[in-house]
């Protein structure tokens, strides 16, 4: 028999990928993206923008001798300076202070040392040619506090604190625990990428962060929200095992789930095109990227990380185990009495041929399957025999 | 609900906030200025203003710098929600960059910050919202007023001790037992606010010229009866026993930080209507004078404080300590010889206070067992108000919840207390925009672009829905845009590049709900549901997701609001601002109007909607299923 193209069954919400059951795959390539990331944090640690670790800041009249220096020009001819003595150093952007002939540029950059500054500032002088005593160098604390960062973290803890009591009340702890394993896998990859890769982390790099934090648990909420859907009532039926459950839905959602990282994603790819394409550098392609990294981890692991945590949890549940060996115990027996193996197998996994014969109004219940009213399922609820008959929500 | 009538409450929504963009919050010039949001610092520039500290003619210690640093940030962020630049320039400069022309905001920040100790004599709860808007029936008053007791969080930048109960004995090992931790009940301290100021006889001290015409004004303003009817009051009304007490009053509510500073101390504190946030609004410095009883705010509650026995300046040093019979951490304190004179005189007092005295029954409100509390305030803020736990003539310690950093942070500020900065102000200058207008083109086009994709998708992949996608991130774009505009001029709410960023992600992020909405609605219709019939029920169930994902992303906006400062703030406001946008456009618009759609013939068709197509595949599928199936 053909089958659709996976497009089409993607569209439909039957794609019927694997995913739950290949849990150990998933789990094994986290756990090394993770050790690799914090094997990174230790080894590498974070380039910290000039907003955190400090810096120099150069002050450069706006009228020298050869005229009215432009900011752009000011900016320039600092970035010169600064980088013929450490090449690596990062200048921002320069801002005028004050109107008129004591106007003048500063000019952030990485923090030098006394020598440095030093060299730097002759080569300022030679640059532009005005007098000495005209350029300063001053060293600047990061503008973004200690205390913010403290605040920050103390908030931080006290939402997931909070997050975690909601999502026990909303669905169960166990839930909790999944949705708080990927949401933290988002954040551990999102800073790994910044630490191998090196970007300079900035406030932005940061309100992007925190912006993932929210999004990634959001995901997870709309891939959970299904799965206690379909899962609700489970043990009263023995067609399908919780892993099978949970696969089912995680593939219903499957569409949604890349369907809201694609919409979601779009804005910030163009914020990404024009930050980083056009202007090369600042605030808009920090956010972009970080977004980006973020939103893109927080997709896949909604996907192959939460449900899959959360139905190897479910198994370690006494009335889940038992659920599980029923359901199993049951196909093996009916795929020596009934079908032909491979086809009892196919079946088996490809649960979807179950519901559309209950979405055709199959007529002939399957052995086992109570009779259940067609109006009486949902798609999620799919499987004969899955909820007690004319349950409804 | 009609649908009709769920657009007509958008309708009303959008009206009203376009009015207050127009006519409210101090609007004023020409139609386009009316609309112009306020920009932040990288945008469009704004003012600098360099202050030099010193410590006694010397440059400050590093420390000292950093909680100056501090301090200046709480005052800068105290002006509004404005993403201000705070930076330490050299050893002994800060620097305050403030977006727009702000010299008349920044004229007040270089007021030295004075430590004072102060008994603790009133403590009534901040129940100003309830006092002017009191809850209609008389029976639900009593849990309305909220109890000083239990406050629900500890306003930003409170010192550790606020969430601890710390309290202060004399040193050495054993000495400084943490007071039990009993909590008053909050339904004692509701209907027993605190008792008046200590010395009710108590004359408002001389004003100087200029305030006396502000107070003239602001008596004016209040009107006569209110005006007589505050200055009677000899304790805080009680708004248990009569949830309507604080209406006489709601002309206070309306005073500025500088008019409720004029009012004599006992009105600032017995008027129900003056809330907290006024209180901290009120000039850096208001609370200074130690000859004067002062009102301050502590945990969420308005705080009565006696006359300042003891000063910064009579502190000698202070350390955080580990104790080592209990492993608490404690800040430890000593005193200069004429300081610790005064302090013990006050310990003396705080100790052996009796059930009679006003403080007594004000420090079991926060929390004390037996002895009065003195409050340690810094600036305008109380940053510890220890319960006193015997009468200290050597050092003093001060235990509490403390872990080695938040001991660190107190000790940090009581040494920055005892020797005052005072900071000179430097030059006002204006700054440019560090972004300039063309990052701002940039930010824009980023944004067009991104939107542009996203109603390109939507329409590829839903068709004729992706209009009902299109039409409403536009709706939430002029929401937003509206709710910028008329925050930025009553809140300062600024807008920084990154902010723009922000809200384009969040309109993306609001594109989401639909997507759950709509697959939703397929999952439905695949079933075989006519569409009338559909809508509803995919409502019904993605409603549910909607909220539980929307209400994550509000608990993280209110949290962070609460107890972040600085940009996190700005953040967390953003955020909490366009999911509620968000849930608006979701529950007022895009349902009624898949409703209304639902009823008209073409919505099936799959090249309108999008969701036909599920249907048509679906019909050819049952044959080949039931070959499968046998």
């Amino acid at each position: 028999m053909a089958r659709p193209g996976l497009a089409t069954r993607l569209y439909q919400g039957e794609a019927n990928l694997n995913i739950v059951g290949r849990r150990k795959l998933w789990f094994t390539i986290a756990a090394a993206l993770i050790a690799v990331s914090i094997g990174s944090f230790v080894i590498r640690g974070f380039e910290l923008g000039i907003e955190f670790a400090g810096g120099t800041s150069f002050t450069v009249p706006v009228a020298t001798a050869e005229g009215k220096l432009t900011q752009e020009e000011a900016e320039q001819a600092v970035e010169r300076a600064v980088t013929s003595v450490d090449p690596e150093a990062e200048v921002h952007a320069a801002q005028q202070v004050g109107n008129g002939d004591d106007a003048s540029y500063t000019v952030r950059a990485s923090a030098l040392t006394a020598a440095e500054a030093e060299e730097a500032k002759g080569a300022l002088v030679q640059d532009l040619g005005v007098s000495a005593e005209d350029v300063s160098d001053n060293q600047v604390s990061s503008a973004w506090g200690d205390a913010v960062t403290e605040k920050a973290i103390l908030g931080l803890v006290i939402f997931l604190v909070l997050v975690v009591a909601y999502l026990i009340v909303r669905f169960e702890w166990r839930m909790a625990v999944a949705a708080l394993a990927s949401l933290l896998f988002d954040l551990v990859m999102t800073a790994g990428v910044y630490s191998i890769v090196g970007f300079e982390v900035t406030p932005s790099t940061v309100i992007g962060f925190l912006t993932v934090l929210g999004y990634s648990l959001y995901d997870v909420v709309v891939v959970f929200d299904k799965v206690q859907e379909n899962t609700r009532g489970i043990t009263a039926g023995s067609t399908r095992t919780y892993a099978e459950a949970t696969n089912l839905a995680v593939n219903q959602t499957l569409m949604r789930s890349l369907n809201t990282g694609l919409v979601a994603l779009l804005p910030v790819g163009g914020l990404l095109f024009i930050g980083a394409g056009f202007l090369g550098a600042g605030t808009l392609k920090d956010l972009g990227l970080v977004l980006f990294v973020g939103m893109g981890f927080g997709v896949i692991s909604s996907i192959v990380l939460a449900a899959p945590v959360l139905s190897s949890l479910k198994d370690q549940e006494p009335k889940i185990k038992a659920h599980n060996a029923r359901v199993l115990a049951r196909r093996a027996q009916r795929s020596s009495d009934v079908a032909p193996k491979a086809e009892r197998a196919r079946a088996a996994n490809a649960t979807e041929s179950d519901e559309v014969s209950v979405l055709a109004g199959g007529t002939t219940p399957r052995p086992g399957a109570r009779p259940v009213a067609k109006r009486n399922t949902t798609r999620g609820g799919g499987g004969a025999g899955n909820r007690p008959g004319g349950k409804r929500r | 609900m009609h649908p009709g009538r769920q657009l007509a409450v958008l309708g009303l929504v959008f009206v009203v906030l376009y009015l207050a963009v127009f006519f409210a919050g101090g609007a004023k010039g020409s139609f386009t200025d009316r609309l112009e949001p306020k920009l932040g610092l990288d945008l469009v520039g704004g003012t600098q203003a360099t202050y030099i500290a010193s410590q006694q003619g010397e440059p400050p210690t590093q420390e000292a710098m950093k909680t100056a640093q501090e301090i200046i940030e709480s005052r800068v962020n105290a002006l509004g929600v404005s993403e201000a630049e705070v930076v330490i320039q050299g050893n002994n400069t800060i620097v305050v960059s403030l977006a727009g022309e702000a010299e008349d905001q920044l004229k007040d920040l270089s007021q030295a910050a004075n430590m004072r100790f102060r008994l603790l004599t009133g403590v009534t709860g901040d129940v100003a919202s309830t006092a002017v808007n009191p809850p209609a029936p008389a029976p639900s008053a009593s849990g309305a007023a909220p109890s000083a007791s239990a406050p629900a969080a500890a306003p930003s930048g409170a010192a550790p001790a606020a969430t601890a109960k710390p309290s202060a004995s004399t040193g050495g090992q054993g000495g400084g037992a943490p007071a039990p931790s009993n909590e008053p009940s909050p339904a004692a301290s509701a209907s027993a606010p605190a008792a008046a100021p200590s010395d009710p006889a108590a004359a408002p001290l001389p004003l100087s010229a200029k305030n006396k015409a502000l107070l003239a004004d602001v008596e004016k303003k209040i009107g006569k009866s209110a005006w007589t009817a505050a200055e009677k009051l000899t304790a805080p009304v009680d708004l248990s026993t009569d949830p309507k007490a604080g209406l006489p009053f709601k002309a206070f509510s309306t005073l500025s930080g500088a008019e409720v500073n004029v009012l004599p101390a006992k009105m600032q504190f017995n008027v129900p209507t003056i809330s907290c946030d006024q209180l901290n609004q009120r000039p850096n410095g208001a609370i200074d004078d130690p000859n004067a009883e002062v009102v301050a705010c502590y945990s969420g509650a308005k705080v009565m404080l006696d006359k300042a026995e003891v000063l910064g300046d009579d502190i000698a040093d202070a350390s955080p300590q580990l104790d080592q019979t209990t492993g608490q951490w404690v800040v430890s304190l000593d005193f200069k010889s004429a300081g610790q004179t005064k302090w013990t005189e006050l310990t003396r007092k705080a100790f052996n206070a009796t059930s009679a005295d006003p403080c007594y029954t004000a420090a079991t409100q926060i929390g004390a067992s037996a002895h009065c509390a003195v409050a340690v305030v810094l600036d305008k803020e109380v940053i510890s108000a220890p319960e006193i736990q015997g009468v200290l003539s050597g050092q003093s310690q001060i235990t509490g919840d403390f872990n080695a950093a938040t001991a660190k942070e107190l000790s940090d500020k009581l040494k920055f207390g005892a020797i005052p900065v005072n900071f000179e102000a430097g030059p006002m200058q204006t700054v440019s925009a560090t972004l300039g207008i063309q990052q701002l083109e940039a930010g824009l086009i980023a944004a067009a672009i991104g939107l542009g994709l996203v109603a390109i998708y939507a329409f590829f992949y839903y068709r004729l829905l992706g209009s009902v996608i299109f039409l409403s991130l536009a709706l939430s774009a002029l929401l937003t845009f509206g709710a910028l505009v008329f925050l930025g001029r009553t809140m300062g709410f600024t807008l920084t590049l990154a902010g723009i960023a922000g809200f384009i992600v969040s309109l993306g992020i609001a594109a989401d709900s639909f997507v759950i909405y709509f697959e939703r609605l397929k999952d439905e219709i695949h079933e075989g549901r006519t569409p009338r019939s559909a809508v509803p029920r995919a409502w019904h169930r993605a409603r549910r997701t909607i909220i539980s994902a929307n209400a994550i992303t509000i608990l993280c906006a209110v949290v962070l609001y609460i107890v972040s400062i600085g940009a996190v703030q700005g953040f967390a406001f953003a955020m909490g601002l366009s999911v509620v946008l968000d849930l608006l456009v979701v529950f007022l618009f895009r349902h009624p109007i898949m409703t209304m759609f639902a009823n008209t013939k073409a919505f099936m068709s799959p090249r309108v909607s999008g969701l036909g197509r599920v249907l048509r595949t679906q019909s050819e599928e049952p044959a080949s299923s039931r070959v499968k199936e046998a």
